[in-house]
């Protein structure tokens, strides 16, 4: 009896040790993992001389806090219309996504129709297609439109996309057909079916997606700087680059800027991390 | 493919009717901006694509011609011709470089979108106004001929292939033991969550920025850890000069991209360690393997969909490097050791206007991209455990 215990206390001590050495190595990869974000907080908080010393830890709170990088970066270029093409272009494209994937995922979800495994391939063979491979295509498509320079090429390109058809198909696929049945026969029509019964069913899909739409959108910058010439269609991104070009390597204002860019979307975190765990955790199964 | 017959009866071909209704709008977008350019990048491979800029009546004439190519190559306005199109109503900020060729420029005023080709006429620049139009011209293989023969191009190949050769596997292995840590951890994943999961979500451009900073020679984040490191171990270190020095661009790409996608790699991994059934663990542990036997072999077979999944999109993912390059390096970086495909690609498209040899490389690109996925798809695949 006396061996057992002992060896019980060896083995939830062991544990206890393995606990703590999994948690030593899981907090060196957070800060490893969160140290260029805090480090750009710090910097954009300093003046240039603060900035240029050693970045000792003593060095890393800023002291005293300079905020004047903030708004001399964003007077310094029109960040303003910046934020609002980017807020906009991230709006239309979302909903436009939306409202395109909500009817193709059910239907590649729900219904028997001639064709359908063959647009599934089809679909999923989109995927494999490398986005800067259409490039050159793209922009000759855009200039024979004569969509150069205008809000046309940053939206309607945007407006249909692969990865929400299939993330909402794993959703639709788990309502019961026999509620498409009983709506059936109390003379629902499809569409009236799909976007009043279905889609609150599988809100927290179209929210996953919706997220995953407006960061990737946020974030666009080849196909902006592609499409348009114009400091008036810059979006945020686009934007910091030419910044970064005017004034080199000015590092506080220029960290400051990119606080600016990132902070929507860290919000937008924050508030909606649940929807963005879900969409990754599904994106792996298959 | 199994054909549906008439007898399927009527309600299946008004089902198939009414599918295709719902998804037009989805096959319209993707058949207009996806498909029609994926045939259209390899039609355009065998074309002599160009934007045609017949020149005008001349607006101006310099002799300062050494000054006027060196600004102009720098994609910047010379004084001279900001001041002499300032007289003719065009302010200076709308200016902009649209084209850059040894000794031809297209400057472009984007307020009224009128066009300036800036050539050469023995020792003198002469600015015309001009206007542009479209020029295509079938040149069979010549494209691919001359993209082959060209040594960027196969710097550009060699280098992109030693990013992903790296960085690819680097993450992955990361992130799998990063996944088997958190899996372990009954607490604190919410916050690690958010930690590994900010470097994949924040803007691209944004992020480079910071770690431009970062690699900064002297005041760096960087260096500094490094030389406190070597410190401690009583070691020599002399800073690195990541950005500057050519065996180094590479090593700061590539630390970038591990940093960026390592946790969201995890967090995938971590969701199927999650789903393993428990019985597998308690049959082993009644077998009484060890912790690293269980981990070798149940933990990491049982992902292998994930790891699979992953290692295709990061593979097209890596292959696709491009603002990383152009932000860190602000060009392909120094004797153009970290100039990469689509880097080379865009140069070619729209810095110098040859739309067909650079399609044609793009289409190169992909040819690498699809074999490399065809190859995991048939090879790899195969060692992947699925579930039935």
């Amino acid at each position: 009896m006396q061996r057992y215990r002992v060896r019980a206390d060896v083995y939830l001590l062991r544990r206890g040790a393995g606990l703590l050495v999994v948690y030593a190595l899981l907090l060196v990869v957070a800060v490893i993992m969160a140290m260029p974000l805090l480090w750009m907080l710090s910097t954009s908080l300093k003046d240039l001389v603060q900035a240029l010393r050693v970045p000792t830890p003593a060095n890393w709170v800023p002291n005293p806090a300079f905020w004047d990088n903030f708004p001399t970066a964003w007077n310094a270029a029109p960040f303003a219309i910046y934020f609002w093409n980017s807020f906009f272009l991230a709006v239309t494209t979302t909903v436009g996504d939306v409202i395109t994937s909500i009817p193709a995922a059910y239907v590649l979800a729900k219904m028997k129709f001639l064709g359908r495994g063959f647009l599934l391939g089809l679909l999923l063979g989109t995927l494999m297609i490398p986005g800067q491979m259409l490039l050159v295509p793209s922009f000759i498509l855009i200039n024979r439109l004569g969509w150069y320079n205008t809000y046309w090429a940053l939206i309607i390109p945007w407006t249909a996309g692969v990865f929400g058809i299939f993330l909402l198909r794993q959703f639709f696929k788990t309502i019961p057909d026999e509620l498409w049945d009983s709506a059936r026969i109390d003379g629902c029509h499809r569409l009236r079916y799909i976007f009043q019964i279905a889609v609150p069913l599988v809100r927290p899909g179209i929210a996953t997606v919706a997220l995953f739409k407006f960061v990737g959108s946020w974030n666009a910058f080849l196909w902006v700087i592609i499409m348009t010439d114009k400091v008036g269609l810059r979006t945020v991104p686009v934007g910091l680059r030419f910044f970064m070009m005017d004034i080199g390597t000015d590092y506080p204002r220029l960290m400051a800027a990119a606080t600016m860019a990132i902070v929507p979307v860290l919000i937008l975190f924050v508030f909606a991390q649940r929807q963005f765990i879900q969409g990754i955790a599904r994106t792996g199964i298959k | 493919m199994k054909l549906p017959t008439l007898r399927q009866g009527r309600r299946f071909w008004w089902d198939t009717l009414e599918a295709y209704v719902y998804l037009l709008p989805t096959l319209a977008v993707l058949g207009l901006f996806t498909f029609y350019p994926f045939v259209n990048a390899f039609l355009y491979s065998v074309y002599d694509i160009r934007t045609r800029t017949v020149a005008g009546p001349v607006v101006h004439a310099t002799t300062d011609s050494t000054t006027w190519a060196t600004t102009l190559a720098r994609g910047r306005i010379p004084e001279e011709l900001a001041d002499a199109l300032l007289k003719r109503g065009v302010a200076r900020d709308d200016l902009w470089v649209r084209l850059r060729q040894a000794d031809r420029w297209v400057v472009k005023d984007e307020a009224s979108g009128q066009e300036y080709i800036i050539v050469r006429e023995g020792e003198d620049l002469r600015v015309h106004q001009a206007t542009t139009g479209w020029a295509m011209e079938s040149v069979g293989w010549d494209n691919f001929a001359r993209v082959f023969r060209d040594p960027d191009f196969a710097k550009a190949l060699l280098n992109t292939t030693i990013y992903v050769a790296v960085s690819v596997p680097t993450t992955l292995l990361l992130a799998l033991l990063l996944a088997t840590l958190l899996n372990r951890a009954v607490r604190g994943k919410a916050l690690f969550r958010l930690a590994s999961f900010l470097p994949y979500i924040t803007p691209i451009v944004a992020i480079t920025m910071v770690w431009a900073w970062i690699y900064d020679r002297n005041y760096g984040l960087l260096n500094y850890f490094l030389g406190t490191v070597a410190g401690w171990f009583g070691a020599e270190f002399n800073l690195i000069n990541w950005l500057n020095d050519p065996r180094w661009t590479k090593p700061a790409l590539i630390i970038m991209s591990v940093w960026r996608f390592m946790g969201y790699q995890a967090l995938i991994l971590l969701a199927g360690m999650q789903g393993i059934d428990r019985e597998y663990y308690e049959a082993a542990r009644v077998d009484g393997a060890g912790p690293l036997a269980v981990w070798r072999k149940i933990t990491v077979p049982m992902v292998t969909p994930q790891m699979f999944f992953l290692l295709i999109i990061s593979l097209i993912g890596s292959f696709k490097i491009f603002e990383e390059v152009l932000i860190l390096l602000q060009g392909p970086g120094p004797q153009k050791s970290a100039l990469t495909v689509v880097y080379y690609v865009f140069t070619k498209a729209f810095d110098s206007g040859h739309y067909g040899l650079a399609s044609a490389a793009s289409v190169i690109l992909f040819a690498v991209i699809f074999v490399l996925s065809l190859f995991q798809l048939t090879v790899v695949q195969k060692r992947v455990h699925y579930e039935r």
